[in-house]
Parts: structure tokens; C-alpha cells; sequence
């Protein structure tokens, strides 16, 4: 049995005034380990990911975005204006209190409104202050503008996806931010624990291009050892309901092979030279490929996975996001996580990346626009609304987003 | 200043690595980098798969410097040199008494062990959680494994791109023709390892608040499950299955790569907003575009996507893909080049920030080295060492950490429980 294990960091708290994918990603699984995280977010329009397809119910109001929805469960929604100064007071305030400042605006746009790194580990030396952007805090490209397909391009990680014949592909969704939010998590909690030990605060630096280049694995180092790696075909094999990989060309013994003639019905296979050993079914893997076919398309994709992975083959099938929920092995590690919506009602959400004693990953919906804006801003810090400039039908207010 | 700069961020830490091929010994790299020490485990009848094979066919050549695979391959692939930097080499006989014995001895004195076997290999080799966790409370061991810890294909096989597709990340993958694409790339490993190394630090945190280690237990299919957690949440509020679109953007448009000048050269370009639009317009010189109806909004630009895409590769056609993002990012329009290995070795931008390390290997020759996916101000990376031969460092770990004598170190290695070479 899984149980939200939140006391992991409950002592931690953290602003969180980055905006799309990467920074929110990284402290929603600070959230989910149990961080206090208030989410500062522009007054009217919010968070830009609330304005992202898809919607949940069909209209595009900022309570909506599925991808909003995802990234933010745990927090604590507040609307401010670090460009407004009374509002830029409020921030340096929370700023005061809080561990962990993670942001995504341009490098030194905040430090000409006094919010940069140095004026607030002055007042709060402990302070870990996570800068999550395209291209870092320094160098050449630091004020150019990205994206989750910049990032990929810019970091070598697309240039060997895709086919040959075609142009070079990105990972899908928004793959390349989320291992940039990946990072900045990762590096929160190596700034933690450094604080924790040596015990000072600092800032850290995350780039999106470098994520990219980490990510990358070996197209850099190949290129210098005088190999380039390029785009090449795919090994995935129709099935009756999707695709496979058989995984034959790699690993396999003598012995499986065998099986595996008898089990697609070609035992004349088991001596044909092309085939009988892992080389011979490297070097022919189209030909293999197109015997296996024959058997794959008239099976279900998960039943060639289940009765060639008991061979002990390294076979794959692409589930798409209706298999996963329903997967044997993730439904019995009870990965995903139900949260109930009063808007949406049901809604699965991925739970914990990595599990110590068992712990879940803990989840609550993401907040409505300003929710917290009482809680945070007038019961904590003491404004009313007014002194903020702000009016209270900033507060969960359903805005159409200005793309639309 | 403050005076406590310059420390190593993890300097005092000591990991037992376990772990092979990408993921484990990406997690255990970084902790390298960030002052950690770490021992990296191997036998001599199976090695890191990264070294490749003690004696490489002709169709292994790729992986070598210039194709040469030197007087000792193991110690040259690009895939060893690449992510076992800064890491120590010590040879052990797991399956042997005296391998076993030692394997203990160095676990009780280690702060972290990373593996990434098969579901229960270590059990049942005798050597898992619940022995060492016995002999050493404080120890976090990472387990990393394809599937998780438990569960009915917890010994399923995998590989990279069977974790692409398990995962549901292939799914939505490719160009618009619905074929699913695998990254050829293995994305889900490097992402796992920098994700493997936040995990660890948050087991070391929670160790010195509650003094004791813990089993770290991380599924590979399921970290990459969350790359697409958003149309998981879509699918089950809407039914919608979220499926392949090449290059283009739910929201952005146009978002694509264009083609440049050059062999094979390509530039990526999102637009996010009506004045990103009117700035991409009036950089290729077609300023009357940006009041054209059919591409006022995101909307008639996605509607209208394709035509779009044509003006666009008309223009890039004949010119840099550097000097499109020069030319386009000084006006706000995000776009980079769609950079090669060769290529971004050389980039300038990431030349200045000191991405690279420069490392002398002393049998693979110099090279660039990939580093952090962060930088510390106060906790620069650790000066780099070269990966290690096989067993280079048998002596120093067996005689400095465990005190052995010169002369057990020989019998050791006389009856080959540790070597340099391997056995096949």
C-alpha cells in the first residue's frame, strides 16, 4: 500500500514565480514531497500555461488547461505583479520566508525590479534562488527566447529523430521542459542538501539548451570520435491494434530463436542462415522484420509483448495513454493517481517518480487563479487587496485567454 | 564573497555504482562532477556493457576513437569514456566468496549504492537491500530498474526505446502520419539519471534529519510516463487520445524546422504570439503577411499551417541556420538551429558559460566532455578525471578503504576475482 509520505521536505517552503512547463514542473514535485509552494502568477491572465490546449471541458478559460492542471497540483495560487511595486514588496516579502525561489523570466529583468539574487540572499542568506531559461543566466544567446522544440534543436537532441528521408523531429509534447524541470528539481535538492551541510543558499542556473545537451547522450561524443550519428528507420512492427517492437535483432539466444519459429508458425526458419544467429539477424533485420509481420498483424500488441518478453526477448509495444492506465504492471505498482475535481470529477495523474519506504507522490488539485491570494497576501502578510492595487475579482476569475 | 565558496558541493560522499549502460551511470556521473566519490563496480566476465566487448568485430569499430580501438578497447568506447567520467574502476567477482565478502565490506562504508539490474539479481546474488541494509542503516540504495522494484514485468527486459514505447512517450512521437518514433537516442535514460540524482539527494537529506538510509525504489517506465502527464489527465476527463503531430505545437504556430542552407541544415522556429508573428513577417521580408487575416490569430495560423510553412522554408532556404537565429532572436522570434554533435561541441554560447570540460583521456585522447544540467555559484564542478581503465584502481580502493595487504591484493587477483583484463 502507497501513502503520501509528506514529510519529506514539510519544512521547506517555496515561491514559485516561474511560468509554462520547466520551473512549475520542478516544484510540483517539490509540492509533491510535501513543500509549502505559493505559486505567484499575473493578475487576469495567470500562469501562461493556462492557456494551453487541451482544455478540460471543452472551453478555454484559465481553469481548464489539462497542462495547467498537471503541473500544478499542490500549490498555493497568488496574483502579483513583480513590475507593480507594491505588489514587488509583497514578493520580496515571501521572498524573505521562503527557501527555495525558483523563476523563469529573461536573465536580469528581475534585478531591475530589485528581486534579482542579490538583493534578496541579502536580506535571506539561505535563500536557494533557481533560475530556469532557455539558454541560462550568462553567454551569447542568454536574452534569446525559447521553447520546448528550441531547446531540442539548440541542444542537439532532434537533429538524429526522425527518418532519413524526413526532416529532423522532436520528442513529443513538451519532453524537452519537462527534463528541464527535471534538472531544476534535481539541482533544488542538491542546493538543499549543500545548504543543509555547508549551510548557505545559492543561485542556480538552468539552462534548457544544456538539459538538451546532457540528454543528447552520444551524439557529441560520437562526432568527436568520427562518427556522425544521423536519422535512421524504425524496428516498430504493425500488431493487430498498434505497433511493436519484436526485439529479435538484439540479445537473443540460440534457443529463444527456436521458440520463436515455432512460435510464429515458420520452423523452417530456425536453420535459415540469414537469421540464425544475432548478427545474421542484425545485418537482415528488414527481412526479419517482415516475417514477423506476418504472425504481429494478427495479434493484439500487449499479448506479443507479454509472449515474447516470456522468451526473455527485449521486446516493446507503444502504448498509447488509454493502455497506460490500464497496464498490468503500472496498475499494480499503482502508479497513477486519482484526484477528485469538482469541475472535471475523476482525473488520473501520474504519481510518484521515485518511491523511498513506499511514499506516493502527494496531490491536490492545482489551485484556481488567486485562490490563496487571502490566505498569503492578507492573512499572512497583512494587506488588504487594495494596498495591493488588486481587486478581489482577481481572485478566481474565469478569464478567456488572450490567444483565443 | 562567501567564504564558503568553491567547496565541492558533495565532497566527503562515497557511492558504490552498481549500475551499466545509461541511466545509472548517468546519476552516478553527475555525483562525480559534484565532488562525490565513486567506485564503480564491475567483474571481469561482465563488464560495464558501455566498454563493449574485450575484442571488438570489425562492425564494433564505430564506437572508437577515429575506429581505433587502441591496446585495450574497454577502456576506449565512446559510450565508457563519455559516462563514466570521474568515476574510480574496481574489478570484483560477485559471484565468488571473497568477491561477496568484499562487496560487503565496502558497502559499510559507503554512503550510496546505484544499481540498475534486472528485478532481483542482487537478492539473488545474496547481496541486497536487506543484507547490506543491515550492516549499514544509513545506506541509500538507489535501485533504477526498467519497470520498478516489484510487479508482475518487473523482469521484463528493456532497453531505451522499449521504454519509449512502454511508457507511452512513442505515442506521441512522429510526424503527422501517425506513425509512432522511438528518439533513437534513448531519451528516457538520461532524463532518468538526472531525476536519479535529485532522488538521491533527497534520501541523503531526509538521512540527516532521520539518520537513517533507505531503499530508493524508481521505475523507468514510470519517470517517463510523466513526460506525458497532461494528456493522461486529458484522456481521462475527455477520452481524447493524444497521438503523433510532427513538429507542430497545440498551441504555437507556426512552430517547425525549416531547411538552410548546407547539407542537411535545418533551423526550429516557434511563434507565440501575434507580435512574434508580425516580427517573423517582417524579418523575411513580408511585412504585409502580418495583417493577412488568414494568420491574424493562433488559430487561422494553425488552420493555416502549411502555407505558412511554405513561405517560411522559401526563406530559409538560401541562408545559415545560425544567422536565422541571429536574425530572428534579435527581434524576439524564438528559433535555433537544429545543431549536429559535431556542431555544438563549437557553439559559442555554450563555449562561454564553460559547459564543456576538456578532457585529456589518456587512452581515448581529448575531448569534450557533456557536464551538469546546472550550475552552482557557490559549488563549482569537480576538476574532471578521466574514466577509468578496467581496475585501475583495484589497489588504491582494496588497500586504502579496506586495508588490505599487497599480498591478499595479489592472490586476489591471481585466483581472478579482481584483474584489468577481461576474461573474454
Amino acid at each position: 500500500m502507497t501513502t503520501a509520505n509528506n514529510n519529506l521536505l514539510s519544512d521547506i517552503k517555496v515561491l514559485d514565480l516561474s511560468q509554462g512547463v520547466a520551473g512549475p514542473f520542478s516544484t510540483k514535485l517539490l509540492a509533491g514531497l510535501g513543500a509549502e509552494v505559493i505559486k505567484v502568477e499575473p493578475p487576469g491572465t495567470g500562469d501562461s500555461s493556462r492557456s494551453s490546449e487541451p482544455f478540460l471541458n471543452g472551453s478555454p478559460t484559465v481553469e481548464n488547461s489539462a497542462l495547467f492542471s498537471y503541473i500544478n497540483t499542490c500549490k498555493k495560487s497568488v496574483t502579483l505583479d513583480p513590475a507593480t511595486p507594491e505588489q514587488a514588496q509583497a514578493i520580496r516579502k515571501l521572498a524573505q520566508d521562503c527557501d527555495i525561489l525558483v523563476e523563469s523570466f529573461t536573465p536580469g529583468h528581475l534585478d531591475s525590479l530589485g528581486l534579482g539574487y542579490g538583493d534578496l540572499s541579502e536580506e535571506n542568506p539561505g535563500l536557494i534562488y533557481v533560475s530556469v531559461t532557455p539558454f541560462g543566466q550568462t553567454g551569447p544567446y542568454s536574452q534569446y527566447k525559447g521553447s520546448d522544440i528550441v531547446a531540442q534543436a539548440a541542444g542537439a537532441l532532434m537533429y538524429t529523430i526522425g527518418l532519413p528521408d524526413k526532416e529532423p523531429l522532436k520528442v513529443g509534447g513538451e519532453s524537452g521542459l519537462y527534463a528541464t524541470g527535471v534538472s531544476a528539481f534535481s539541482a533544488s535538492m542538491l542546493a538543499l542538501y549543500v545548504r543543509d551541510t555547508q549551510g548557505a543558499g545559492q543561485h542556480v542556473d538552468i539552462s534548457a539548451m544544456e538539459v538538451m545537451v546532457v540528454s543528447q547522450i552520444h551524439s557529441s561524443i560520437y562526432a568527436q570520435f568520427g562518427r556522425t550519428p544521423m536519422r535512421r528507420g524504425t524496428n516498430l512492427v504493425r500488431a493487430k491494434d498498434g505497433w511493436v517492437s519484436p526485439g529479435l535483432e538484439t540479445g537473443v539466444q540460440e534457443s529463444t530463436w527456436l521458440k520463436v519459429c515455432q512460435l510464429i508458425g515458420k520452423p523452417e526458419l530456425v536453420d535459415d542462415p540469414r537469421f540464425t544467429t544475432m548478427e545474421g539477424r542484425r545485418a537482415n533485420q528488414q527481412d526479419l522484420l517482415d516475417v514477423i509481420a506476418g504472425w504481429a498483424g494478427t495479434k493484439p500488441k500487449e499479448e506479443i509483448y507479454h509472449t515474447l518478453q516470456a522468451l526473455r526477448t527485449i521486446t516493446g509495444y507503444v502504448a498509447t495513454v488509454d493502455d497506460l492506465l490500464v497496464s498490468q504492471q503500472l496498475v499494480y505498482r499503482e502508479f497513477f493517481q486519482s484526484i477528485s475535481d469538482p469541475v472535471f470529477g475523476e482525473v488520473a495523474h501520474t504519481g510518484a517518480p521515485f518511491r523511498m519506504d513506499g511514499s506516493a507522490l502527494e496531490l491536490r488539485p492545482a489551485p484556481r487563479l488567486g485562490d490563496h491570494n487571502e490566505e498569503i497576501l492578507c492573512q499572512r502578510l497583512g494587506y488588504s487587496m487594495s494596498d495591493l492595487g488588486l481587486t478581489s475579482a482577481t481572485k478566481g476569475e474565469q478569464v478567456e485567454p488572450p490567444f483565443e | 564573497m562567501n567564504p564558503l565558496s568553491n567547496r565541492p558541493a558533495l565532497g566527503g560522499l562515497r557511492i558504490l555504482d552498481l549500475s551499466q549502460v545509461a541511466a545509472g551511470p548517468y546519476a552516478t556521473m553527475f555525483l562525480g562532477f559534484m565532488g562525490a566519490e565513486v567506485i564503480k563496480i564491475e567483474s571481469l566476465s561482465r563488464m560495464d556493457i558501455n566498454r563493449g566487448k574485450a575484442r571488438p568485430s570489425p562492425d564494433d569499430l564505430r564506437v572508437y576513437p577515429n575506429g581505433n580501438p587502441g591496446e585495450h578497447p574497454w577502456n576506449t568506447t565512446a559510450h565508457h569514456v563519455h559516462r563514466n567520467i570521474n568515476k574510480r574502476s574496481l574489478t570484483l567477482d560477485l559471484s565468488a566468496k571473497r568477491g561477496k565478502e568484499l562487496f560487503l565490506e565496502l558497502a559499510k562504508v559507503c554512503d550510496v549504492l546505484v544499481e540498475n539490474y534486472r528485478g532481483s539479481v542482487m537478492d539473488r546474488l545474496g547481496l541486497g537491500y536487506d543484507v547490506v541494509s543491515r550492516l549499514n542503516p544509513g545506506l541509500i540504495y538507489m535501485k533504477i530498474s526498467s519497470q520498478g522494484a516489484n510487479g508482475p514485468e518487473a523482469n521484463y527486459g528493456s532497453l531505451g526505446s522499449t521504454l519509449e514505447q512502454t511508457a507511452g512517450l512513442a505515442s506521441i512521437t512522429g510526424y503527422d502520419d501517425g506513425l509512432p518514433l522511438m528518439t533513437n537516442l534513448v531519451y528516457p535514460d538520461p532524463v532518468v539519471g538526472i531525476l536519479s540524482f535529485g532522488a538521491l539527494m533527497t534520501a541523503l537529506r531526509r538521512r540527516l534529519k532521520t539518520g537513517s538510509g533507505c531503499l530508493v525504489d524508481l521505475s523507468q517506465r514510470e519517470v517517463t510516463t510523466m513526460l506525458l502527464g497532461e494528456a493522461i489527465l486529458d484522456f481521462s476527463v475527455t477520452g481524447r487520445i493524444a497521438g503523433t503531430m510532427g513538429n507542430r505545437h497545440r498551441d504555437m504556430a507556426p512552430q517547425g524546422v525549416y531547411p538552410c542552407s548546407g547539407e542537411d541544415m535545418w533551423v526550429a522556429i516557434s511563434v507565440s504570439s501575434d507580435e512574434e508573428w508580425k516580427s517573423l513577417c517582417r524579418v523575411m521580408g513580408q511585412p504585409h503577411l502580418a495583417s493577412n487575416s488568414r494568420f491574424a490569430d493562433p488559430k487561422s495560423r494553425r488552420n493555416n499551417h502549411d502555407d505558412i510553412d511554405l513561405v517560411i522554408s522559401t526563406w530559409t532556404k538560401t541562408q545559415d541556420h545560425y544567422r536565422v537565429m541571429y536574425l530572428l532572436q534579435a527581434q524576439g522570434v524564438p528559433a535555433a538551429p537544429v545543431l549536429k554533435g559535431g556542431e555544438v561541441v563549437d557553439d559559442p554560447h555554450l563555449e562561454s558559460r564553460g559547459f564543456w570540460d576538456v578532457v585529456d583521456h589518456p587512452e581515448a585522447g581529448t575531448y569534450k566532455q557533456v557536464t551538469t544540467p546546472w550550475l552552482l555559484s557557490n559549488n563549482p564542478r569537480a576538476t574532471s578525471t578521466p574514466a577509468p581503465g578496467l581496475g585501475e584502481h583495484n589497489y588504491q580502493v582494496l588497500s586504502g578503504l579496506l586495508g588490505l595487504s599487497k599480498s591478499e591484493i595479489n592472490a586476489l587477483a591471481q585466483k581472478g576475482v579482481i584483474g584489468n583484463t577481461p576474461t573474454d
